[in-house]
């Protein structure tokens, strides 16, 4: 178990120093043939060419890194949701993919009415918060525009049965985030983290900010803010103690490869450039504050 | 008078008369708990006359069957009124949510309430939830000190007002006006 500390430790200071680095290049391709590989997007129901233009970069990096699933952030359609918006606002950006048969993993942001839930290729199964497995990782998809205590209940439960090796969270709402316009929910950190930590959740992902943030681990947790893949809230990171790092100059998305010990990131622009990465190891379980230094948040 | 001292009121009175006391906060809760789940049973009734809906890879099948559905529920309550389901509950819950935005910062309400247009569309019982106008989240505080709603009905901001939201016909089922203070 100190092994496994130390080794996390290592990790993060690598991942700071890759962060520091300011990665340029392109996307690079798996670094381990059998680990699971997904991308992540979020705010992308707008149906405008930032959307197509993301989408379109998406494909091309699949052709380095191949990766056989995508999680949605939420706002997966933005405005009116007639049948002619889930074709513009979803179908058509992500035709080849839907066509190659990637699978699409949805949440709910603020702008999607809940009945999206009953929509096919969101993968859903008609509920508003699911659960999936995906090699050693369990995802947990919540609906974080409304934390019911029904929800909480269902979650610990979930999380009470879980087994697989990685436990990753994702919902809309960062739980914690530098934007300017509206920062970290901390209404939803107080109902959810002391569940994360308890069961020890690995990794959270959420939507609602347009830009990319890589927070500093909270608590051992690591957390991003993926809602750049359509619309962009230019220059609203307002940098502080939580950001490790932050694009907020252009759309975004993220690339991740995740093995049964290590978790490995690449953040993409909408041009095609690699604008943050890095890779960590597997925290113990269940997470304790791990010495890494925790912001008070926002 | 608050709704806790008319509970008051209300034991002292049936403790000097003899008669059984009754405890008028959970009277209130138990009867907006009875109306509530009346709208719901009106929901299932309606949703169960209608064509069952699974899973399907044509948004048309789900707009068509929202719409459907909600019209339907608006033609079995066409009588409906606002207030009819907060009833006697109606100071609290405004009491309650006055009281939790003015326990928040300005900022933190400030952004609670950055998605929500300045001027929103009218809206009434068994209206449409307008597309345009976003679902902002419900703080989830707040929604576990309010009187438990069954499942399929939330409550949701709206302009000023607090609505009582059917989850799957997207239409409001109550609403609660100017409980947002400006």
């Amino acid at each position: 178990m100190r092994i496994r500390r130390v080794a996390e430790l290592l990790a993060l200071c690598a991942t700071i120093g890759a962060a520091a680095a300011a990665p340029a290049g392109q996307v690079q391709g798996p670094s381990q043939p059998d680990a699971t590989r997904f991308a992540v997007i979020g705010d992308t129901g707008t149906g405008d060419k930032y959307q197509d233009d993301v989408a379109r970069v998406l494909l091309k990096s699949r052709e380095t890194f191949p990766f056989t699933f995508v999680i949605m952030m939420g706002d997966n359609l933005y405005g009116s949701e007639r049948p002619q918006d889930y074709v513009r606002k979803f179908e058509e950006p992500y035709k080849p993919l839907l066509d190659a048969k990637v699978d699409f993993y949805a949440t709910l942001g603020n702008h999607d009415d809940p009945n999206q839930r009953l929509y096919k290729p969101f993968n859903m199964n008609g509920e508003r918060y699911y659960t999936f497995t995906k090699g050693p990782i369990r995802f947990f998809v919540l609906d974080s525009n409304y934390m019911d205590l029904a929800q909480l209940s269902w979650l610990e439960g979930e999380l009470k049965k879980s087994t697989e090796q990685w436990k990753m969270a994702y919902f809309h709402h960062p739980m914690y985030s530098s934007g300017g316009r509206h920062g970290s929910e901390v209404d939803l950190r107080d109902e959810l983290e002391p569940l994360f930590l308890k069961y020890g959740m690995d990794v959270v992902f959420a939507g609602h900010e347009h830009f990319y943030e890589r927070i500093r681990p909270q608590k051992g947790i690591h957390y991003f803010t993926c809602g750049g893949g359509a619309k962009l809230r230019e220059g609203d990171v307002v940098r502080s103690p939580l950001t490790a790092a932050a694009f907020d100059t252009d759309r975004s998305f993220m690339l991740a490869e995740v093995s049964a010990e290590t978790f490995r990131f690449q953040t993409i622009s909408r041009l095609g450039k690699k604008v943050d990465e890095g890779t960590f190891a597997l925290g113990p379980e269940p997470k304790r504050p791990s010495g890494v230094p925790s912001s008070n948040g926002q | 008078m608050s709704v806790t001292t008319a509970a008051l009121s209300l034991l002292t009175l049936a403790s000097a008369t003899g008669a059984q006391p009754v405890n008028a906060t959970a009277a209130a809760m138990k009867a907006f708990r009875d109306r509530a789940d009346a709208y719901l049973a009106v929901h299932k009734k309606v949703a169960g006359e209608l064509p069952p809906l699974k899973e399907t890879d044509d948004p048309q099948k789900i707009a068509d069957r929202e719409t459907l559905l909600g019209e339907s529920i608006a033609k079995a309550r066409a009588s409906a009124r606002p207030g009819e389901i907060f009833g006697e509950i109606a100071p609290r819950v405004t009491s309650l949510v006055r009281a939790d935005l003015a326990r928040r910062s300005r900022a933190d309400r400030k952004a609670l309430f950055a998605e929500m247009p300045a001027h929103v569309p009218p809206l009434t019982v068994n209206a449409v939830y307008p597309a345009a106008v976003p679902l902002i989240t419900f703080p989830p505080s707040l929604l576990q000190s309010l009187p438990p709603l069954p499942e399929g009905l939330e409550y949701r901001f709206y302009g000023h007002h607090v609505i009582l939201r059917d989850v799957k016909a997207n239409i409001v089922a109550d609403i609660l006006r100017n409980v947002i203070p400006t």
